[in-house]
């Protein structure tokens, strides 16, 4: 049997949506023990979906599966003397506790890290929140929306005559969930040389916030409000941005050795090379529309796989817009075995999108979601 | 408060640009002692990017704001690191990793076996070594030499094919986004190690892809095609599961407040607060499924008022009602955002150039100990003697041979930016704000984030 890097390791996810969940979910790849205590009509994510033909049912919402494989759950009223005395035994065997109520609702059912240290001195606790435990917006109601718009992260993304625009699949929990994994393990390792516990504030606008770029120091070191504009990135690098093609759309990037010689090659007009809009960055830069018009025509009449394979070949690093489908069906991660297969009771297989880095020595491993409660009987501490 | 979690821990970082240091400045942060490891010939390209008052004098490339959010707190030696010196910088490589505990690089996979420097050949000189490769693709697949731009990555993982306006093409954040997010998914790849090495007393190797790591984030698309066979169609701000959710106009220039209306009550709330009751009496908005179908509508009656109000004060307004709200701000709006401020999330950096704020790398307070809070990033070569007689005690003798060899030195080659380098380390500002890529140029930007330089400046 192969070992795990968390083998041995016991935690309590309390936490519902997707930040909390998902950090959770990593540590039980890792292979720790990971037992999900839900709230007795379940984690809000198993009422989101998407569901097998839109049949929305608790046991089967693709969100949930997706964020809580390799977990066993547990349902706990904690609004109930009785559902609080239980989660207490349960945090007395634990290393971890995950959880992402408002700010002040753990201290109200007298269940934040101040009442719980007292008997587990060696809790890593961790409170995961869209804003964190104090400031002046603790209190608000927030989700990756309003994540994306406070950390200045929106306001870059989308085109000049448009709206900000938020990007998909609500990264901001994602990051607060890669921020508080982190932090766990970091809490984890102090743990070891101290012998103590802690609680740990993760905020999943501050974890957005983080992977600013440079548009604050552009600010900050330049006095310049950088925009949203299109899907360029901004420092001069022009072309870096997605463009359609026959039969969908590609990455278009220079790189350092592309121009002009390269860019000519693959564009199969050996002229362009003595453009000036090939000859010289500044000029492409200033006016991209013209450059836009010798470049677009070309990229209709060719396949993005063929475009990108023959730019690699060049040295010249385009890159893929992927869709689901192209990467299900992808030569690339099927070779890399990067989908994994659970087989959810009651939904049939599934892909896992779990192997996120690969270890030589200790591999992630996916698993089904549990069902509502499934392990309530199961987990002694939580059996009537 | 006590030690920091890495504390005696010691990273050997080859690792360019941004997903390699993220993962690395973490680490830093939380204790460890990275030495970033550059050539002069092939210095990390970020020292080129983001220039004090956007200007390429003297020693530029110790001054770049890109660089300093990314490496600060770190250590700089230069190795050349080529067979040109009969592969002195490799050698003394080796000896380095004989004291170090973690080993990162982002080379496109095979760059360090070229070196004498794979994961086999590291483990025979510590064999307990742990060592992390970020790359765009993974060591192996028929993608694995592809060369992998962070730029590229975001659409390769397949977040563009979710992101963008309704019935537009897809579009990409206005970041790398798969390197910040990748560097935190290393990050805990290696305190995972690190947990398991003090288990076990055994090393690893981690093979980190950058188009795999962020993939998770696509899991509902994912999902709802394994489901339902079905590929994603772009939303532009609205939600898979509420109604109304957007980005609306408010008051000013470019000013914006999203918002999401999660059930029936936050509906009646939101009517309630905006003084526009009779709304939720209509029977188009009744209920979810109600309001879904006529979102077009409902987002000509949310502007009309929005647009009457300030972002900030809108923001208040409806969370004070109990609405998810939001102001979209700036750039310049979240350094000075309230919230941010009291919560210390931009940590004050002295620099020569006078004091910048830059944002924390970890979005966590530990109640235990106090993270590292950002530090000026180290000159080129800044630590060459300091690490090599410290932890291979080398003699003046040894090093001055290096020096002349240029194996090591603090000076680039070449040291003036070459004519194609000219615009990355000064940026074009002016054509930029012309193009309409810029909302504003400051000249008292200082004065307005109070970080006004040294008198004597």
């Amino acid at each position: 049997m192969t070992d795990s890097a968390l083998d041995g390791l016991r935690v309590i996810d309390l936490s519902q949506g997707i930040a909390g969940p998902y950090c959770a979910r990593l540590l039980a790849d890792l292979g720790a023990e990971v037992i999900k205590v839900e709230p007795p009509e379940g984690d809000f994510t198993r009422r989101l979906g998407p569901f097998p033909g839109d049949v929305p049912d608790p046991e089967k919402s693709g969100l949930f599966i997706h964020l809580n494989g390799n977990k066993q759950s547990v349902t706990l009223d904690l609004d109930s003397h009785e559902g609080r005395a239980v989660l207490r035994r349960l945090l007395a065997s634990a290393d971890v506790l995950i959880e992402s109520e408002t700010p002040g609702r753990m201290a109200e059912l007298g269940l934040d890290f101040g009442d719980i240290s007292g008997t587990c001195p060696k809790l890593v606790y961790c409170s995961v929140t869209p804003f964190g435990q104090t400031g002046p917006y603790a209190q608000f109601r927030g989700n990756s929306l309003t994540c994306m718009a406070l950390s200045g992260l929106m306001y870059v993304t989308g085109d000049p005559d448009k709206e900000p625009l938020a990007t998909g699949g609500e990264p901001a929990d994602y990051f607060g969930g890669l921020h508080a994994w982190v932090s766990v393990l970091a809490a984890l390792e102090h743990r070891a040389e101290t012998g103590a516990g802690q609680h740990i504030d993760v905020s999943c606008l501050e974890a957005l916030g983080s992977a600013d770029e440079y548009n604050t120091t552009m600010y900050a070191w330049l006095g310049a409000i950088r925009r949203r504009f299109y899907s360029r990135h901004h420092f001069p690098a022009y072309p870096s941005e997605i463009f359609p093609c026959r039969d969908g759309h590609i990455v278009v990037i220079g790189g350092a050795t592309g121009f002009p010689l390269m860019m000519a090659i693959l564009l199969e007009q050996p002229e362009l090379e003595e453009h000036p809009l090939f000859q010289n960055l500044w000029l492409r830069t200033l006016q991209w529309e013209e450059f836009e018009k010798i470049l677009r025509p070309y990229l209709m009449e060719h396949d993005w796989l063929d475009l990108l394979t023959r730019a690699q070949e060049l040295r010249v690093p385009f890159a893929a817009v992927m869709s689901p489908q192209t990467l299900f069906e992808s030569d690339h991660l099927a070779e890399r075995r990067f989908f994994g297969e659970i087989d959810q009771p009651g939904v049939g297989r599934l892909p896992a999108i779990g192997t996120v880095f690969r270890m030589s020595e200790t591999p992630l491993a996916s698993g089904p979601a549990p069902a509502l409660g499934a392990d309530s009987a199961e987990v002694p501490e939580a059996a009537e | 408060m006590s030690g920091l979690p890495l504390d005696g821990i010691r990273v050997l970082d080859f690792s360019q640009v941004y997903a390699g240091p993220t993962c690395t400045r973490m680490l830093a942060d939380l204790g460890a002692d990275v030495i970033k490891v550059e050539g002069l010939t092939r210095m990390d390209i970020t020292r080129n990017f983001v220039m004090p008052e956007n200007s390429s004098e003297d020693d530029y490339w110790n001054k770049a704001g890109y660089f300093l959010l990314r490496n600060g707190g770190k250590r700089s030696l230069t190795l050349d690191l080529s067979e040109e010196n009969g592969g002195t910088g490799a050698d003394i490589v080796k000896r380095l990793v004989a004291e170090c505990d973690i080993i990162a690089e982002s080379f496109t996979p095979r760059v360090m076996d070229k070196f004498g420097l794979g994961y086999d050949s590291l483990t025979k000189i510590k064999p307990d070594i742990i060592m992390i490769s970020l790359s765009g693709y993974g060591q192996d697949g028929p993608w694995r030499d592809f060369s992998g731009y962070g730029m590229g990555l975001e659409p390769a993982a397949g977040l563009s094919s979710i992101t963008g306006y309704a019935g537009g093409d897809p579009l990409r954040t206005g970041i790398s986004f798969t390197d910040p997010y990748s560097g935190i998914v290393g990050a805990g790849a290696v305190l995972s190690a690190l947990h398991y090495r003090r288990r076990t007393g055994k090393g690893q190797y981690i093979d980190l892809s950058e188009q795999e790591a962020a993939m998770p984030v696509v899991g509902y698309a994912l999902m709802d095609y394994a489901m339902n066979n079905r590929e994603p169609r772009r939303i532009g701000n609205r939600s898979h599961w509420y109604a109304p959710q957007g980005c609306y106009p408010c008051s000013g220039t470019d000013n914006w407040l999203v918002l999401t209306v999660a059930d029936d009550d936050e509906w009646r709330a939101f009517c309630e607060a905006t003084g526009n009751p009779e709304w939720a009496s209509d029977e188009r908005f009744a209920d979810l499924a109600s309001r879904r179908e006529h979102h077009d509508a409902l987002d000509e009656l949310i502007a009309g008022w929005t647009r009457e109000q300030d972002q900030y004060e809108a923001m208040h307004l409806l969370q004070k009602a109990g609405v998810t709200a939001a102001a979209v701000l700036n750039p310049k709006q979240a350094l000075l955002d309230p919230h941010l401020r009291e919560r210390g999330f931009f940590d004050r950096v002295e620099t020569e150039q006078g004091p910048r704020p830059v944002p924390h790398q970890v979005g966590a307070k530990f109640s235990a100990f106090e993270m590292r809070s950002a530090q000026p990033a180290p000159k080129l070569g800044e630590h060459n003697r300091e690490v090599l007689q410290g932890l291979l005690g080398m003699s003046e003798e040894e090093l001055s041979g290096l020096e002349e060899s240029k194996v090591i030195g603090d000076m680039p080659a070449p040291a003036v930016p070459l004519p194609v380098m000219r615009m990355f380390v000064q940026w074009p500002l002016v054509s930029y704000e012309q193009m309409g890529a810029l909302g504003g140029m400051e000249k008292d930007y200082r004065k307005q984030l109070g970080i006004e330089p040294p008198a004597a400046e």
